[in-house]
């Protein structure tokens, strides 16, 4: 068994920095067992041996609130940890050091503090006495500078020393006032004794019940039973009587007070508040015109750095793709096998595997944006104004992500620290209109619309952004439950990202999309050629895919469409261009003749409707597919079943509309 | 004088006295350094916007709903 170290710490302390700094690229991430918040463990190789890494999420509290914090909780808890690293920010300590103190509440004794942004402090001048606060906390401290590498040499030796045991620690234990002292000492005793005393430290189970934490509440009822448990509360509560005031809220003050003085003994010229240039910075990027103006010229930028550097690289690999189905096509004779390898798996794989140079940029842009400390001044500004929406502010970030591809954003929805904010923003996303259907818009607007095409193709898009936020407002009213978070958010100070950490980030994150391609999607493409094949290949009108779009011909009229357009939306989920694509295998001519013959085949009306349609059903099966793997089958299937009925509806309503006007 | 935080101009500071409101945003607000004793600033106040206030040497954006559910007093 490998010897395993625990990461914990505040949000943007520099636990990943210290994380890829122990782990390299030797790391990977998954999902805690049963939710959707990132697991990532790495392997830390020390002089030859080797030790399990793990990132626990980043919590301000161990109150579990949050299933990022319950996970973190729990982990400590079970005494999983051979060693506990605690990331502590030296420019916020009483902050930081209260998540310390409820990690020695909770008995870990196997504690390491790194001081992490050690040279910042400098800079502020305050001086911190490394060996007074290694005194006052009965813990080593290390102090690091985890963007330069400063520290984590003797950082990594304390470790592998401290889970070897060649280090006794004695962390200090805060003290109440007497009243509560003497609650804490009677709640122990009674549960002394339970089996419960084996497996969690008393003190801490019962400064949690006075706390009436509802999860402790929940495991103590097991064991003691109803009538010892109402005994307890009753005492919690002439307690908080006497106080006037609930316990959480008045040892809260009394831990800070302790540690106020704390502080005294290791920390000279405490940092005092006064106003920063970064102060005057967020006063204008959080300013609802000012930031919003700010905010664009930044998505602008965000994606012509994209798209000006990923997008060559997206047709080379296209072509690469189809130059690779040329080149193969002839060394098979097998002609099922053929079709099969070269339209089934190059063809469809190789339509949404051109995409990663995208999503890869976009995540590094993303990762920019995080690590400069300035999506949280997005988050702050959007709240109020999403808020109407049901939607919190930081869901704005994969909803601009979104015009881009939805692949990426969905997966930028794990930002969002709620699980219903989760979901809701991740089923309206899709709506808003990806670069694929874009090429469908813009190509349907310029052939029927020529003098009018702009205007044409930002109506679709009005309509689809506007859709977005009114599904969200419905469903998040109705259906999709949750206790809705006030909004507070930390805004780090701004700082210049660490390039290892972007990549590595960057790479981890899109390395799931690439996954997704080998799996997930690479069975849809070979369902889709199948049915496109078989029995007689597409253009013959026996194809199932023909057959099916035939089936599919009674709803399609209610939007005025036919059945031509429901086998193109069915090849549109593999990827949303095929929609075109498909029209051009159908009518037998290339993509560059395809506008003339359209046009004689449909009016601008029903092309309008197709575009609309195309924008709003079901989303292609990449995006589907990160739906899943973000918030499983059901989520996915609701997704599916939604865009699907608000497309028809929406189109039948555009066509009805339409044919009046 | 007890009064919400909000009522505080830009630039002014008050000691936190309570924190009304559910226990979920209460544990968030109390972890992320908001307890009473604690002295907290105001960066950015009335007007639209967050709020944002120091606490220490952390910034932190605050909803309106939130911000008036602090008590303070003015120092």
């Amino acid at each position: 068994m490998l010897k395993t170290i625990a990461l914990v710490g505040n949000p943007n302390v520099g636990k990943t920095t210290i994380f890829n700094a122990l782990t390299g690229l030797r790391q990977h991430v998954g999902n805690w067992p049963g939710v959707t918040v990132e697991k990532k463990e790495g392997i830390f190789e020390y002089k030859g041996r080797e030790f399990l890494v793990v990132d626990l999420p980043g919590i301000y509290s161990m109150t579990a609130h949050s299933v990022d914090e319950l996970i973190a909780r729990n982990f400590i808890l079970e005494g999983n940890a051979d060693v506990i690293v605690d990331i502590v920010d030296s420019t916020c300590l009483m902050r930081n050091l209260f998540l310390t103190l409820e990690l020695f509440e909770m008995g870990a004794k196997n504690v390491v503090i790194a001081l992490n942004k050690f040279d910042l402090i400098k800079k502020k001048g305050v001086e911190i006495d490394i060996k007074a606060m290694e005194k006052a906390l009965g813990v080593p401290v290390v102090p690091t500078n985890a963007k330069s590498g400063e520290g984590l040499e003797e950082l990594k030796r304390t470790i592998v020393m401290m889970a070897d045991g060649k280090i006794t620690t004695n962390p200090i234990v805060v003290k109440y006032d007497d009243d509560i002292e003497r609650e804490i000492q009677h709640v122990s005793e009674v549960l002394e004794g339970t089996p419960l005393a084996e497996k969690y430290p008393v003190r801490w189970l019962a400064i949690k019940l006075l706390q009436r934490d509802e999860e402790v509440i929940k495991l103590v009822l097991k064991y003691l039973g109803q009538s010892k448990m109402d005994e307890i509360l009753k005492h919690i509560g002439e307690l908080e009587e006497k106080y006037k005031r609930s316990l959480d809220i008045v040892m809260a003050s009394q831990k800070y007070e302790f540690l106020e003085q704390l502080l005294r003994k290791f920390v000279r010229h405490p940092a005092e508040i006064r106003e920063t240039l970064s102060d005057q910075l967020d006063k204008l990027l959080t300013h609802p015109v000012y930031g919003i103006i700010s905010m664009l010229i930044v998505f602008y930028l965000l994606f012509q750095f994209v798209f000006t550097l990923g997008g060559p690289l997206q047709e080379w690999l296209d072509s690469a793709f189809s130059w690779l189905g040329e080149a193969i096509a002839p060394h098979i004779t097998n002609e099922t096998l053929r079709g099969l390898i070269v339209d089934g798996v190059i063809g469809g794989v190789g339509a949404v595997l051109s995409f990663f140079p995208l999503v890869f940029l976009l995540f590094v842009g993303m990762s920019i944006l995080e690590d400069t400390g300035y999506m949280a001044r997005i988050a702050a500004m959007m709240e109020r104004f999403l808020r109407i929406f049901n939607l919190p502010g930081k869901a704005i970030i994969p909803m601009v992500l979104a015009f881009g591809c939805n692949v990426p954003a969905i997966m930028a929805t794990r930002t969002l620290e709620n699980e219903r904010d989760r979901i809701l923003t991740m089923l309206v996303n899709p709506l808003v209109p990806c670069v694929a259907r874009m090429v469908v818009i813009t190509f349907l607007a310029d052939t029927f619309f020529p003098d009018k095409a702009a205007l044409v193709a930002i109506s679709i898009y009005a309509i689809a952004i506007a859709l977005a936020l009114i599904s969200a407002l419905i469903l998040g009213k109705f259906f999709i439950k949750g206790e809705e978070s006030p909004f507070i958010i930390e805004l780090p100070d701004y700082s210049i990202p660490s390039w290892k950490t972007v990549i590595i980030h960057s790479w981890e994150r899109s390395k799931e999309f690439l996954r997704k391609a080998a799996t997930v999607i690479l069975l849809g493409s070979i369902a889709i050629w199948y049915l496109s094949s078989y029995p007689q290949p597409v253009g013959t009108g026996l194809s199932y895919a023909e057959r099916l779009g035939k089936a599919l011909e009674p709803i399609a009229k209610l939007m005025g469409l036919d059945w031509k357009a429901a086998v193109s939306l069915i090849f549109g989920i593999i990827a949303k261009e095929n929609v075109i694509a498909t029209y051009s295998v159908i009518y037998g001519v290339g993509e560059e003749s395809l506008a003339g013959a359209m046009v004689h085949a449909m009016t601008p009306l029903q092309a309008y409707v197709l575009a609309l349609v195309t924008t709003l059903y079901l989303p292609c099966i990449a995006t589907l597919a990160a739906i899943r793997a973000e918030g499983g089958t059901k989520w996915m299937s609701v997704a599916a079943l939604y865009n699907l009925t608000l497309a028809t509806i929406v189109g039948i309503i555009a066509y009805a509309i339409g044919s009046v006007i | 004088m007890y009064v919400p935080l909000t009522a505080l101009n830009e630039g002014e500071a008050g000691v936190v006295i309570d924190i009304r409101g559910g226990p979920n945003a209460r544990a968030k607000l109390i972890a992320m350094g908001i307890a009473p004793g604690v002295t907290i600033r105001v960066i950015k106040g009335r007007g639209p916007g967050p709020m944002i206030v120091a606490v220490g040497s952390s910034r932190i954006a605050l909803g309106w709903g939130i911000a008036n559910k602090i008590l303070v007093r003015r120092v």
